[in-house]
């Protein structure tokens, strides 16, 4: 049983380890069963092991539990016999067995609500109710588990001849209302495996397909997992940097412990020790195009914009179209939506001008632009014929670490009409078309790799 | 699977509980559950939760139920092996290789040939590494405690990822390698409590060797409770308010929401004022023990007499 309920958790995307299993069964040892709420804090404590987690952990449990209901809703000695079927894995037959021959229409017919319940979960996992994976298989599922509790002794005696006295009448549609009601429940029990066991496939597979989709063709609806997506990649790409940088270093000597390391060579210094340099984070200025041909783009490309500056604490963020703004603070401040709309409803009205979004840059941080200073760019490079800013551009790229430009249009596109995408790449350390979220995640990992 | 009863884990817990507040710390149902865990699994427990709740204060009230001494390491970025675990004692160190030179001539007398004096040096090798030399710090410490310890590494957030790693070694298997000594392990492993902020996702080979226990911001009762263990004297209906008046701060969009700490904080000033009840100036001017932004008091300020009305009016 514990088994299944990891599945499910592992469904909802909570990782499970083999390790954290064992743990959950020596926790299920320790508490037991009886308790729903102990054994869910208890349960909890060894699986979940995040604050999302534990969310969906919430969930799955509440779930699980509703549906393998022969635990709480049944009472003394059918408990014993349910948790006995858990560990056992017991067949329906047995279960069938140990009610003393008592069969589905005995069990309706006698309104045996514990018994009933029994035989279903014993059904349940006599078909293996838990390998469901897409809402076509259900009338396969509810038909399988339906014919193991032994619909066909109601059948027959539904369908057999009778008298047609009064007493029989009303017996066959009771009994008819009960096999209705039955079926109702089995369909309710399919139904919330389906939602505990693939409740997150789908949206695996939208993940998948978004992260491969070109960020203009990208629907606004998607808006919100995309935003799951790019802090996810944001905060892979953050952490691999700042790993690659620490490694990196090395300092000056640590005069007192090679001191106290050398003793063992009477003072004389064999091992030398050396201090660890301060943690020098790279400052990131990141310039982004939010003006109408870019529109669609604009969106994801803040976006990842704002997650990088959530998570990388020196980034500079600035938002031109025709004019240029700084929107640090804004981002700062505010939740993704609303600085994102905000940006764009400041800056995004205009026509691109480079040269004067370029040279405004200059005018306000180009003091502050160092050997340590990353510049990145994110734009499609057109500036409607007017000056493309590439001498200003090349003055950056002199005081500047690297300057990186990320283009949303394919190559094929750059230079043709008023793309300036020849002039301006030049006074780059690299240029790349970044059209989906891969491209994207591949571009920021190259660069982490090498600016490191 | 063997089965225990029921109502042995059930009342243990449940005592577990009353002890805790008789050590002055209220515990909710999961909080005596992990505790009950962490030392039927002899696991350590990882607890996160916002600044405030008593994440560390939890670790202190076990120490206190359990008669073990508590033993707190708290990690800072830069934290390595040498402040943690152990360091040599290498003034005493010196000392002795001075102690030892001149004793040197007389050991080294009626030794032949040089053979035989390297042999007779061989015996006095280990003596400067040996525990006697041994400085310990809080991890060691807390493995050499005869009767077990309580152990709090605070803020594990804050250290370096490296410092993650070396700490797996000894909460898998209470036991830790000095190469020069050779393993140290626990005869009564110490109930180990780490705290985190979340500054820093935990790295998962962490949080698999670990209990999870997340400690939220409290609920109306709860929070009532801890204020009436922690200072008797406050007048019921006062302390309703407060925890009212809290609670729907926490409703609202602010940058830092105001955790039990700061509750209790603030109602140790208000009785201080001599306050019966909240009123709009008397909460104003104090404002700043609940909120720890400008911005938040600023955005708060305005909202201040709905919030009390709201409050005493649940009263």
């Amino acid at each position: 049983m514990l088994s299944d309920f990891i599945k499910a958790l592992r469904s909802s995307n909570v990782t499970v380890s083999t390790a954290e299993s064992i743990d959950a069964n020596r926790v299920l040892a320790t508490v037991g069963i009886e308790n729903k709420l102990l054994l869910k804090h208890a349960l909890s404590m060894a699986l979940a092991k995040g604050i999302d987690d534990k969310k969906s952990f919430n969930e799955c449990f509440d779930l699980f539990f509703d549906l393998s209901m022969g635990l709480d809703e049944t009472k003394d000695h059918d408990r014993q016999i349910s948790v006995e079927s858990e560990d056992a894995h017991a067949k329906t037959a047995d279960v069938l067995n140990s009610l003393e021959g008592e069969t589905l229409l005995s069990i309706l017919e006698s309104d045996d609500q514990i018994a009933l319940q029994q035989l279903l979960a014993a059904a349940v996992q006599d078909v293996q109710l838990q390998n469901i994976r897409i809402f076509t298989q259900r009338g396969v599922y509810m038909r399988r588990i339906l014919e193991k509790i032994g619909i066909d002794t109601v059948d027959e005696r539904l369908y057999t001849p009778t008298d047609n006295d009064d007493a029989e009448k009303s017996d066959f549609y009771r009994l008819q209302h009960l096999k209705a009601s039955l079926i109702e429940d089995v369909a309710s029990i399919v139904d919330k495996s389906l939602l505990l066991y693939t409740a997150n496939e789908a949206n695996d597979l939208r993940q998948e397909i978004l992260q491969k989709t070109p960020l203009a063709r990208i629907e606004i609806r998607d808006f919100k997992v995309m935003k799951q997506l790019v802090s996810k990649l944001a905060k892979k790409l953050t952490s691999i940097h700042s790993r690659r940088r620490r490694k990196s270093k090395r300092g000056y000597l640590d005069v007192r412990h090679t001191i106290r390391k050398n003793i063992q060579y009477d003072g004389i210094m064999f091992d030398t020790v050396w201090k660890r340099v301060q943690i020098d984070r790279p400052k990131v200025i990141a310039i982004c195009d939010v003006s109408g041909s870019v529109s669609q783009v604009a969106r994801f490309l803040l976006l990842f914009l704002y997650s990088v500056s959530e998570i990388i604490p020196k980034v500079r963020s600035f938002a031109f179209s025709n004019y240029l703004g700084e929107v640090t603070e804004l981002f700062e401040n505010n939740s993704a939506e609303v600085a994102l709309a905000e940006t764009i409803k400041q800056w995004g009205s205009g026509s691109t001008d480079y040269g004067g979004a370029l040279s405004e840059l200059e005018r306000l941080i180009g003091h502050e632009i160092d050997h340590r200073t990353t510049v990145l760019i994110l734009g499609d490079a057109r500036s409607n014929y007017g000056d493309s800013g590439h001498l200003a551009l090349r003055r950056i790229h002199n005081r500047a670490k690297k300057v990186l430009w990320l283009n949303p249009e394919p190559r094929s596109f750059w230079n043709t009409g008023d793309s300036e995408m020849q002039k301006l790449g030049a006074c780059c350390d690299r240029v790349d078309p970044c059209r989906t979220l891969n491209h994207l995640e591949r571009i920021i990992s190259d660069i982490a790799r090498t600016a490191a | 699977m063997p089965k225990l009863s029921k109502v042995s884990s059930e009342e243990v817990i449940n005592s577990a509980k009353k002890e805790l507040k008789g050590h002055g710390y209220i515990a909710s149902a999961e909080i005596a559950t992990a505790l009950y865990l962490a030392q039927a699994l002899i696991k350590p427990i990882l607890i996160e939760g916002p600044p405030g709740v008593g994440k560390t204060e939890l670790a202190i009230a076990t120490s206190k139920l359990l008669g073990k001494p508590l033993i707190r390491l708290q990690c800072y970025e830069g934290l390595d092996e040498s402040k943690a675990l152990y360091e040599w004692k290498y003034g005493k160190q010196l000392l002795y290789t001075q102690v030892l030179k001149e004793k040197l001539s007389d050991i080294l007398e009626d030794a032949g040939d040089l053979s035989q004096a390297v042999e007779k040096l061989h015996a006095f090798d280990d003596v400067f590494f040996s525990e006697d030399f041994v400085e310990p710090r809080p991890l060691l410490k807390a493995l050499w405690e005869k009767n077990g310890a309580v152990l709090l590494i605070d803020e594990v957030d804050k250290s370096d990822q490296e410092f993650e790693a070396f700490l797996l070694e000894i909460l898998q298997d209470y036991q830790i390698s000095i190469p020069e000594i050779g393993t140290v392990r626990a005869e009564v492993p110490p109930v180990v409590f780490l705290t985190s902020n979340n500054t820093r996702e935990i790295g998962d080979a962490l949080k698999r060797r670990c209990l999870h226990l997340y400690i939220p911001f409290p609920e109306h009762k709860l929070e009532q409770e801890i204020i009436k263990t922690q200072m008797p004297d406050v007048p019921q209906s006062l302390s309703k308010q407060i925890v009212n008046f809290v609670q729907s701060l926490r409703g609202m969009d602010l940058k830092k929401l105001p955790s039990i700490s700061e509750t209790l904080d603030w109602t140790r000033a208000l009785v201080l004022l001599n306050a019966t009840e909240l009123e709009p100036h008397l909460v104003r001017s104090t404002l700043n023990l609940l909120l720890k932004f400008q911005d938040d008091i600023e955005h708060t300020n305005p909202e201040v007499p709905t919030l009390i009305r709201n409050a005493i009016k649940d009263t």
